[in-house]
Formats: C-alpha cells, sequence, structure tokens
C-alpha cells in the first residue's frame, strides 16, 4: 500500500463536507423558491437596502481593523522588544482572551456596557445620568475590537519575532536612527504579519451576526444578521445563499488583494 | 531615559490587559456576589455555582460541548494526521489540490461554512443535533491538524521512512513505530488547537444543530433577552478551563523549544 | 580482499523519472567482501543505482541478481542489505540504544537466539544488549548508550547510523554520501575507520560519493559514473594511470585535456607540434583528446624543452607549485616542486607513456562537464 493512499480519507471528507455544502450554496443562489433558474436573487443583493447594509457592514468593519492595527501593533512590537520579549507569561496573557469562547467574550462586554453594569454604576455614582451604550454604533464597534484585538496582536508578534535581529543591526550600522530604521526596515519587514492581522479581523467582523445583535440590540442590521435572518426567519435560503456567495465572493477578493500587496511589499524590501 | 521608555512600553500594556480583562475580571468578582445585582457588591456568596449546577439546560449544553469537542477532536486527529502523512507522501500536483482544498475552511467566513453544512444536512434529511454538530466540527478542526502535523513532517529527514523498511519494518509498521512518534508533538499541538477551536465556536454550531445547545448556542439565547448573573458563574468556570489548557500548551510548547 | 565470487549483479538496469533517464543500461558486478565506490558528479544516478540495491526505488527494466536470486520486486524491509543514509536517518524520537536495538526488536526470539529453545522474555533483552553494546564498541559510542541522538555531533550521528544498519548483519552495506556532512579532518578519519570495519566484518560494501579522493583512499573497485552511464571500472591506480575518457580522466585528479590528432599509431600532434606516444590503433588523422597528468610536465631550460611557455601564474599548494603556462595557444597546468616566477620563459617536456590519448566524447557529456 502506498504512503499516499492515506490522504483519501481526509480527501473523502473534505469533498463531502466542504466541497458539496459549497456547491448547495451556489446551486440555492441561482434558484427561485420553486428550483427554476434564476438570477433575481442575485440581482437583489445589489438593491438599495442590502447595499446600505453592506456599506454599514464595510465600514464598521474597516474601522474594527483600523483599530485594531493601531492599537496591536504597538502591542505586538513592545511584546516583542529586547524588554518584554523574556515575560511569556505577559504574551500569553494578550493572547489568551482568543482562545476564549467567542460567545463568552462579547458577554462579558456586554455585562460591562449594559444598563445596570458596572460603567453605569460608575457615572451614575458621580451625578451623571444613565448612559445608554447597549444598542449604539459604538457598541458594536467595541465589541469587535475587543473579540478581534488578539488576532492581530498574533501574526504581527510572529512576524516581528521572525525577523533577523542582524538587519536591524546592519541598519543601524549603516547610520539609521532609530525611527528611520523602524520606518525603514521593521515596518516594511513586519508587513505581511500586518497583513494577515488585517485578513483574520476584517473577514469574521464583516461577516458577524452576533456581536451585532447582542451589542447592537439588533439596531445595527450587518450583513451576518441579514443572512442569518434569511435561514433563521425569513426561510429564504435562495436570497440567504447568494447573499453568502455574494459575501464570499467579496472576501476572496479582498484576501487576494491583501496577498498581492504583501508579495509586492517583500519584493520590494528585497532589492532595497 | 532608557528606563522611562521601557516604563511608557510597559503602562501600554498594562492599559490593553485592562482593556482585555476588566470585563472578564467583572464578570469573575460577581459571579461570587450575594446578590442579583452586577455594579453593587452585596457580600461573597458561591449561590450561582450551587445555581448553575442545578440548573439541568446548562448542564446538559456543558455535556453537549464536551461530547462534541472530544469526539470531533478524536476523529479529526486521526483524518487530520492520516491525511498530512499522505500529502507528504503524494505527488506535487495532487498535494497542492489537497492543500488549497485544506484552506478553503480556514478562509470561508463561518457564517458561510454553517450555512452551507446546515443546508446540506437538511437535503439529506440528517435531523439537526449533536450529531450534526460533530461532523461540522469535524470538518474546521481537521484542516488545523493537518496543518500542524505537515511541517513537523517536513522537518524530518526524509529517510527515516526507508530507514524504517530498511531495518526490517513493514510498512504498516514504519508508520505506526517511526513515523507517528517522530511526529508525535504536531499530533498533539493539532490536537490541542483542535480542542480549543471547538470549544470556542459559536457561529458554525448555531447553524448546524437545531434540537441539543451547546455552550456557545445556550449563552446566546440567553444574552439576546439580556445579561443574568447566572452565566457569570458559567463564564468563570469556562474561563478557568481555558486558561489551564493553555498553560498546558505553552509548558509543552517551551519544552518542545528546549527539547 | 574480495573474493571471487558475484554477489550482487546489476544486468541492463534503466531508470527514468518522468522525461530523464536516470540509469542507462547499467551492467555490473559485485563480489564478495568487495568495497566497490560509485564515484560521480551529482545527477549522474549513483544514488538512485544505491537505491535500487537497497528496495527504495524499481528500475524500469534489467535484473538485479542478489546471491543467485533476483530481488526486483523484494521489499527493502526482506533484503539482506542495509543502509547509511546521507543525513543519516536516526530516530529522533528514540535514545541512541534504542535506534541500534530497532531492527533487533523486529526479529522474532528464534531469530535473535537459534540455539535456545523458546527463550525467555529476559533472554532476548539481554540478547538485544549484548549485541547493541557490541555495535557500540565497534562504532566507538560505548558511552553513548542512552543519550538522545538530538545530543550527538554530526560525528556521531554518523556512528549511531552505521551501528544500526550494521546490527542486523547485513550482508551488503549501502552508504550513500556519509561522509559529506562532517569536516575534512573527522572525514579522513571516517575513511580509515570505515575501511578497517569492513576488512574486519567481511561484507561487502558499496559505497556513493563526488568526492574522488575518498574514492581512491578506500575501495578496492571505483565505478566512475555520469549522465546515467558507467565510465570505467577499476581499482583505483587503473583508473588514475590509465583513465579511459576526458571524463574520467578530469574527474579524478586534475588533467590537461587538448584537442589533438592522431597522426599514426605512436604520433600525435598538439599544440602546435608533434608528441611520440605509446597509444596505437585509433586509425590515421582521426581527431583525440590528449591528457597529460600537471605532475607530467616536466619543468626545463627554455632552450632545451619539447615546448616553450611563459609562465602566467604561480600557486603555492604546500607540497608543490601550480603554475599555468601558455604554449602553443593552450595553457597547461604544470605542478612541479621548483618554482618560476611569473613572466619568466620555461621549457617543458613529457615522456611519451605519460601522454594518454583518448577517443572524443559525445558532444553531451563535454557540455555538462562545461556546466560542472
Amino acid at each position: 500500500m502506498k504512503r499516499s493512499f492515506f490522504s483519501g480519507p481526509y480527501a473523502l471528507w473534505m469533498i463531502m463536507f466542504t466541497i458539496f455544502p459549497i456547491v448547495f450554496v451556489a446551486l440555492y443562489a441561482f434558484q427561485d423558491n420553486t428550483g427554476a433558474f434564476t438570477i433575481d436573487n442575485i440581482t437583489r443583493c445589489f438593491e438599495g437596502t442590502y447595499m446600505k447594509v453592506l456599506w454599514r457592514s464595510v465600514k464598521l468593519a474597516l474601522e474594527c481593523t483600523v483599530l485594531c492595527v493601531l492599537l496591536g501593533y504597538p502591542c505586538a512590537y513592545f511584546l516583542a522588544s529586547k524588554d518584554f520579549s523574556k515575560y511569556k507569561t505577559l504574551f500569553v496573557l494578550i493572547l489568551l482572551p482568543m482562545w476564549m469562547n467567542f460567545l463568552l467574550r462579547t458577554y462579558a462586554s456586554m455585562s460591562l456596557l449594559e444598563r445596570n453594569g458596572i460603567i453605569n454604576a460608575i457615572v451614575t455614582a458621580l451625578g451623571f445620568d444613565r448612559w445608554n451604550m447597549i444598542g449604539t454604533e459604538g457598541a458594536v464597534l467595541y465589541g469587535m475590537v475587543y473579540n478581534y484585538l488578539p488576532f492581530m496582536v498574533l501574526p504581527i508578534h510572529t512576524s516581528l519575532k521572525k525577523m533577523d535581529q542582524r538587519v536591524i543591526e546592519a541598519a543601524q550600522d549603516l547610520g539609521a536612527n532609530p525611527a528611520r530604521v523602524f520606518l525603514k526596515v521593521t515596518l516594511p519587514l513586519s508587513m505581511s504579519g500586518v497583513i494577515s492581522g488585517i485578513t483574520m479581523v476584517f473577514m469574521p467582523s464583516v461577516t458577524t451576526f452576533a456581536i451585532s445583535k447582542l451589542l447592537g440590540s439588533g439596531n445595527f442590521m450587518l450583513m451576518g444578521d441579514v443572512i442569518e435572518n434569511q435561514y433563521m426567519v425569513a426561510n429564504d435560503w435562495s436570497f440567504g445563499s447568494s447573499l453568502s456567495l455574494f459575501m464570499t465572493v467579496l472576501i476572496l477578493i479582498s484576501i487576494g488583494l491583501l496577498n498581492r500587496l504583501d508579495t509586492n511589499k517583500s519584493e520590494r524590501s528585497d532589492n532595497w | 531615559m532608557k528606563k522611562f521608555f521601557k516604563g511608557l512600553k510597559g503602562s501600554y500594556l498594562a492599559l490593553i490587559l485592562l482593556f482585555l480583562y476588566s470585563p472578564i475580571a467583572i464578570m469573575i468578582a460577581f459571579s461570587f456576589n450575594a446578590g442579583k445585582s452586577r455594579s453593587k457588591w452585596e457580600g461573597f456568596s458561591f449561590k450561582w455555582y450551587q445555581e448553575l449546577f442545578k440548573n439541568e439546560a446548562i448542564m446538559e449544553a456543558l455535556r453537549v460541548t464536551l461530547t462534541v469537542a472530544v469526539i470531533a477532536t478524536v476523529v479529526s486527529v486521526i483524518l487530520g494526521t492520516l491525511g498530512a502523512i499522505g500529502i507528504h507522501a503524494c505527488k506535487k500536483g495532487w498535494a497542492t489540490t489537497l492543500l488549497n482544498l485544506s484552506y478553503l475552511p480556514m478562509t470561508m467566513p463561518d457564517i458561510v461554512t454553517g450555512i452551507s453544512l446546515m443546508m446540506m444536512f437538511v437535503f439529506i434529511k440528517l435531523d439537526r443535533g449533536m450529531f450534526t454538530m460533530i461532523l461540522a466540527h469535524i470538518t474546521f478542526d481537521t484542516p488545523y491538524v493537518l496543518f500542524s502535523v505537515l511541517p513537523k513532517l517536513k522537518q524530518m529527514d526524509p529517510n527515516t521512512y526507508e530507514a524504517a523498511l530498511d531495518l526490517g519494518c513493514k510498512p504498516m509498521k514504519a508508520i505506526t513505530k517511526v513515523i507517528i512518534p517522530e511526529i508525535s508533538p504536531g499530533i498533539i499541538t493539532g490536537g490541542l488547537l483542535a480542542l480549543t477551536m471547538s470549544l470556542d465556536d459559536f457561529v458554525i454550531s448555531y447553524f448546524t444543530t437545531d434540537k441539543a445547545q451547546n455552550l456557545s448556542t445556550l449563552i446566546y439565547s440567553a444574552a439576546k433577552r439580556g445579561v443574568k448573573p447566572d452565566m457569570y458563574a458559567l463564564s468563570t468556570i469556562m474561563f478557568i478551563t481555558v486558561l489551564a489548557l493553555l498553560i498546558v500548551i505553552n509548558k509543552r510548547t517551551t519544552l518542545e523549544n528546549i527539547g | 580482499m574480495p573474493d571471487d565470487v558475484k554477489l550482487i549483479e546489476l544486468k541492463h538496469i534503466c531508470k527514468s523519472f518522468g522525461d530523464t533517464q536516470v540509469l542507462k543500461d547499467i551492467n555490473l558486478y559485485i563480489r564478495r567482501k568487495e568495497f566497490v565506490t560509485l564515484l560521480g558528479p551529482s545527477g549522474c544516478g549513483k544514488t538512485t543505482m544505491l537505491r535500487i540495491i537497497g528496495g527504495f526505488e524499481n528500475a524500469d527494466s534489467g535484473e538485479l541478481i542478489f546471491d543467485g536470486t533476483d530481488l526486483s520486486g523484494i521489499p527493502p524491509y526482506k533484503r539482506r542489505v542495509n543502509t547509511v543514509f546521507q543525513k543519516y536517518a536516526l530516530f529522533t524520537h528514540m535514545n541512541v540504544f534504542n535506534n541500534i536495538a530497532f531492527g533487533l526488536k523486529l526479529k522474532s526470539p528464534a531469530e535473535l537466539l537459534p540455539g535456545v529453545e523458546k527463550p525467555t522474555r529476559r533472554q532476548v533483552k539481554r540478547e538485544i544488549a549484548r549485541r547493541v553494546e557490541k555495535m557500540l564498541k565497534l562504532v566507538k559510542m560505548e558511552q553513548y548508550a542512552n543519550r538522545s541522538v538530538d545530543a550527538l555531533s554530526g560525528g556521531q550521528q554518523q556512528r549511531i547510523a552505521i551501528a544500526r544498519a550494521l546490527v542486523n548483519e547485513p550482508e551488503v552495506l549501502l552508504l550513500d554520501e556519509p561522509l559529506g556532512a562532517l569536516d575534512l579532518k573527522l572525514r579522513r578519519e571516517m575513511q580509515l575507520e570505515l575501511k578497517s570495519m569492513q576488512q574486519q566484518l567481511g561484507i561487502t560494501f558499496i559505497y556513493v560519493t563526488h568526492d574522488q579522493e575518498e574514492a581512491l583512499t578506500m575501495s578496492d573497485t571505483i565505478v566512475v559514473m555520469n549522465h546515467g552511464s558507467i565510465q570505467q571500472i577499476g581499482d583505483g591506480k587503473s583508473i588514475y594511470d590509465e583513465p579511459k575518457n576526458a571524463f574520467v580522466a578530469n574527474f579524478i585528479g586534475e588533467s590537461n585535456i587538448l584537442d589533438a590528432v592522431m597522426l599514426k599509431d605512436f604520433e600525435v600532434q598538439a599544440a602546435g607540434r608533434v608528441f611520440e606516444c605509446v597509444d596505437e590503433g585509433f586509425g590515421e588523422n582521426v581527431p583525440v583528446d590528449m591528457v597529460v597528468r600537471p605532475e607530467d610536465v616536466m619543468l626545463v631550460g627554455a632552450d632545451v624543452g619539447m615546448l616553450t611557455g611563459m609562465v602566467e601564474s604561480v600557486l603555492f599548494k604546500g607540497v608543490h607549485y601550480e603554475m599555468m603556462i601558455s604554449s602553443g595557444g593552450f595553457r597547461w597546468k604544470v605542478h612541479s616542486t621548483t618554482m618560476f616566477p611569473v613572466g619568466s620563459e620555461v621549457g617543458m617536456s613529457i615522456i611519451p607513456s605519460n601522454i594518454h590519448i583518448m577517443r572524443k566524447m559525445a558532444l553531451e557529456d563535454k557540455t555538462a562537464e562545461a556546466q560542472a
């Protein structure tokens, strides 16, 4: 028996539970309720209501991604720096929430912001009016950043750690000051980490539905909510499939573009 | 000056930690609160924990979560390890096809994986419950096992398998006695990864089960009705469990680095 | 010294990977107790040949006869042949003792203790330990039995790999560039040790290397290969002194290879003059290669040599000087213990028996050689 045959069961499983289901999505996306071929559901995705939802989802996800980069990069950079790289526990602590149940994290942020939560207790104790945070866009954004920040820190930290320290020493040796070393060497070389961080944050946040439901009290329908609605409430699988297909294509395109950006960057830094 | 910068960096990291942990810390603290309030301390008690263990629905969800996680981990470890060994021995073209196929569930949004599996289960008239949830979890766990094992196979001396045959092993024995022990660190890491992924999952479980609830789906339906402190106790226990699991993983990886 | 018994015979062995033909009609026999080296540049097919003998590859066509029986299709675990792999392929999850004991543990108790009826587990254990210790002693690694293999140096890992392969008492040991990863000094030491091990054990060694010095030091027989064909088979001395073609001449030791024309028997024209030589039977006015070893060019006064030339460069090589001397449109490489300064005129003489005449190589071989 050849060793390559061992991949058989795995290949079979992946075909049955990855390829087939996708085929279902694709088939339903081009069907009406009677099962006849139609592209109506696809064109419906481009209607104003859904474009508005899409725009809101993308805007929120982008805001979340930008915030995660701004907060996460320094965090990863400091953790990888000589001062803190020896504290392994610190690193584990920052990543720990990543491994915590996703719903739990959302629940935790919800309990912080809620009407009878600790922030409002402090706010009222100081003599101000209660602050209704749940149900605002800010709360949704907070929930996203809270959930996905560790996913940004990890890849950036990895790429910084992988970097050859001698490159930095070489740059210093050639007379670059710390700011220049960072801008011209460290940052470009850690770009691949930033890009995979962006993928890991943007993708789940643009398709989330739980965060917007719980922290937005359903006031902010996102693409994920609309898709979930088609399956759990409206029972319109065809339209749900169209939306899913639409989102998947959108995400695959953006991942492709990001990866292209990545190779360009590394080529450029190689030439440099 | 250097010390000043170190202090600055340290304060920043402390702020991030505060950001990440204050909600959790508050939850843990108030899980021991005697009263119902989530902002006012009314004395220490295990009241919510007692209530938690009396709550049949939560206990059932815990059983479902653990059963699904354990079965999905075992199956995905077997499938993923065999798959990795197979792919490693495959011709290049076939190997690349399989690898791309493995990236697919990792890059697809969870919600799409979830609804696609749901549609298939409904189509083949499989009742959505614990069984379908296990199938779904195996599907998203296995690539993680595969990608933990593959690097170990690549690191291995390319002649290891042949050396075992040369010394008298039959092919099956060469795999069980030599290849699998050689790559066991990757298998264990992959298994732990699969376990945590499975415990973490909400979105895919949400769509692939109807009857059986796991903790994620239970918390979701509870949270839609607002925050209740009985969930705090559950969250605390889950948090401690993940923390313990992560410490174990971390210990392992440091040991690996030394060994 | 090898017996006069053919132990392994390769008959018309051919092998291709995809479109590339790696072995082209290989015919070779190997005697019992012989130390055979397969020598050639990388990609010449030597490792593939070894892997066919080991059972890791199957030949596309041809026969592999081992001790009178055809081995084709017999898997490696059924062959009385063991291999020392290029990077050793030690089992990193086992310590030194268990690596060596691996092959023994796969044997049945009856195989391990043929004289004993119903051996106890204890007896088997003791027998395994005894044999492992014997091997450790052979490779001078007695103190290392309980070490992890990762904690050993390259040279030590090498010894364990040899012990692990020898513990099964194979009739033939295959070694695939086993010294490639070691430094020069350790390599020289191991060469001598391997040779004495082979003589002590009295088994056949088939050794693959691209290092001609290694081949010359250890082998009873050298098989020079290039582009999947055997170029020459012989002992070290005959291959060095009587290379069959320009490839062998160039690969084993250094050579001056000149385009020449065989005018008639015992007379060859090259570098603008006619030399007397000892070769015959090439025909008349046939283009040939003329090969002269650098140490066979004698430097004499400018006025008395067969050729006069100008010294272009001088390198001190320890025992001798290596000089490049241009003469008659050719740059000669000359080894000599006396040094002539750069720019000086020297005379060169070559005695007829040191001129080797060879048929022209096929064109593809020549281009490949230029690439190498």
